[in-house]
């Protein structure tokens, strides 16, 4: 089943010079109830896709799409307050540090019951009672405890995990995480993954994993799109990632050191002819 | 090279490094790795002088470090920090950043050393006039590198350089970086998560767990996930976790 459809998706800003740039230039996939990653170095275009599917460019940035489907809404041409009603309970976002995106004066607790408190009606002893559920399903040991800390007062993949917690407390179809691991420690990356994964797996959502990282998307997910340069490059089965055939992906792959590392050098990507072939 | 015996670090009453001891041969690469919280940077700021409280022997080039002036410790060892754009100054060009080490220890020439040295990372000279936000992650990755080796180190202490580039930028920079330690016959004390930049950068490797040096081993174990420690063994285990199923493809 198809949750999301984008066809022809374009994401522009103007230059200051005058004229505009695209950086996200007419991209065209469908997301059904899976597990989707999307890989892409810096200034690929992946961040800038997942922010148009929520919503989330603003002006003077401008976005247009062919068709931009979500279960059944159409998201071009949707009003602010349409948006809003629909981010945090049918689509929601994981970002990449959560030390940026908790409120810092705000106890985790309220935090993640606000959405409920915007999207549902439930009364204050209800909201509390799903919070802490919550917070238990990602794994945090002591939901009371850490429903009153503050976020200075907890660790970067516990803040992960709150952030998480917030995204799925309404159970939303669509999950898009951009880079939801690169600000933390390798050793609770895998748990934060495991904890993201299980959830959509048990759930039935759809999961956009958004990372410059191949190895880690081609683990988590059951697709891939290669970004390079605003465009989609090459899809393929995470499992299959090795048969890639295009330039940048093969590029990719290969300037990775590996654990048996014998080459005297890296092979480097030759942006300048990927940029003619593109 | 370098020498470090019973190193302790204290921050108040925490223990932060524990009896750490290993050496560095003149021009070998070694690999400290662990997690965060292990103690791995603090060994690199112990060595450069940017802890208070500690306690044991670290020597450079046969010299006690700390009976060393910060004037002869800067020409001896240099250090790369993890995030270009945090350790260059958001204010001075490219070419303020290569000649400052210059002016501090009088050595003249500057115009032509900073050309020379643009030249040795492999940034065009157009950038010598830029500023850190006009240049890339990686041109900011070489500058940083540059600035370290104005004054002819011997030993670069390198603080995860390549964890805040791209895939194929920190590939550009481990090219540099093995290339100029041939060239210059540098000593590399790298600091990493990474196992897989170790196996193509290193020539042995110590495991840090809570402050403690679990093992000391030769690069080859680890390429052969032969690693004797528990621990180690474990690193590696998580590293391929985090890796495909089947292997990537052989190009």
């Amino acid at each position: 089943m198809t949750l999301l459809s984008v066809r022809d998706l374009r994401v522009s800003f103007p230059r200051p010079t005058g004229g505009r740039v695209e950086v996200v230039r007419g991209i065209t996939f469908d997301l059904g109830r899976e597990r989707l990653g999307i890989v892409g170095e810096s200034g690929s275009g992946k961040s800038m896709t997942g922010r148009a599917l929520m919503g989330l460019i603003a002006p003077p940035g401008r976005v247009a799409a062919a068709r931009m489907d979500f279960d059944g809404t159409d998201l071009t041409g949707l009003t602010p307050a349409g948006w809003r009603a629909l981010r945090g309970a049918r689509m929601s976002m994981v970002l990449q540090d959560p030390k940026f995106s908790l409120n810092p004066v705000m106890r985790v607790g309220d935090q993640i019951g606000e959405a409920l408190a915007f999207h549902a009606r439930l009364s204050a002893r209800n909201r509390r009672a799903r919070v802490l559920e919550t917070l238990a399903a990602v794994r945090i040991d002591d939901p009371e405890r850490v429903y009153r800390l503050y976020p200075h007062e907890i660790s970067g993949g516990m803040g992960q995990r709150v952030m998480i917690a917030m995204m799925v407390i309404l159970e939303p179809a669509l999950l898009i995480a951009d880079e939801p691991t690169s600000a933390l420690d390798v050793s609770v990356r895998e748990q934060v993954l495991e904890i993201m994964d299980d959830l959509v797996r048990r759930r039935g959502m759809g999961l956009m994993l958004i990372s410059h990282d191949l190895n880690m998307v081609a683990r988590w997910c059951d697709r891939i799109l290669v970004m390079f340069d605003g465009r989609v490059v090459e899809e393929i089965a995470a499992g299959r990632l090795h048969d890639a055939t295009h330039p940048y992906t093969r590029g990719l792959i290969a300037s990775l050191p590996r654990m048996d590392e014998t080459r005297a050098e890296l092979p480097v990507l030759d942006r300048a002819a990927l940029a003619r072939g593109a | 090279m370098i020498e470090v015996r019973d190193l302790s670090v204290r921050y108040g009453p925490a223990l932060v490094l524990d009896g750490v001891s290993f050496s560095v041969a003149e021009g070998e690469s070694f690999a400290l790795v662990g997690e965060s919280g292990s103690g791995k940077s603090t060994i690199l700021k112990a060595l450069a002088g940017q802890v208070a409280d500690w306690s044991g022997r670290m020597a450079l080039s046969g010299q006690d470090v700390g009976r060393q002036s910060r004037r002869d410790l800067a020409a001896l060892m240099q250090m790369v920090f993890q995030d270009p754009y945090g350790s260059l100054h958001p204010r001075r060009t490219v070419d303020d950043a290569l000649a400052e080490p210059l002016a501090i220890h009088g050595i003249g020439d500057r115009d032509a050393r900073v050309l020379a040295m643009l030249d040795a990372v492999g940034l065009a000279r157009r950038f010598r006039f830029r500023l850190p936000h006009q240049l890339s992650g990686g041109q900011r990755q070489r500058v940083a590198i540059a600035r370290a080796l104005m004054l002819s180190p011997r030993v670069l202490l390198l603080d995860e350089p390549t964890s805040a580039l791209d895939v194929s930028v920190q590939a550009e920079i481990l090219n540099l970086l093995k290339r100029l330690r041939a060239e210059k016959g540098l000593t590399f004390l790298l600091v990493t998560h990474d196992l897989t930049v170790v196996s193509f950068l290193c020539d042995r490797l110590g495991v840090l767990r809570a402050g403690r040096l679990e093992e000391i081993s030769d690069v080859a174990l680890l390429r052969a996930g032969r690693l004797q420690s528990a621990y180690g063994r474990e690193l590696v285990a998580r590293s391929h976790g985090g890796r495909p199923t089947e292997a990537p493809a052989r190009p």
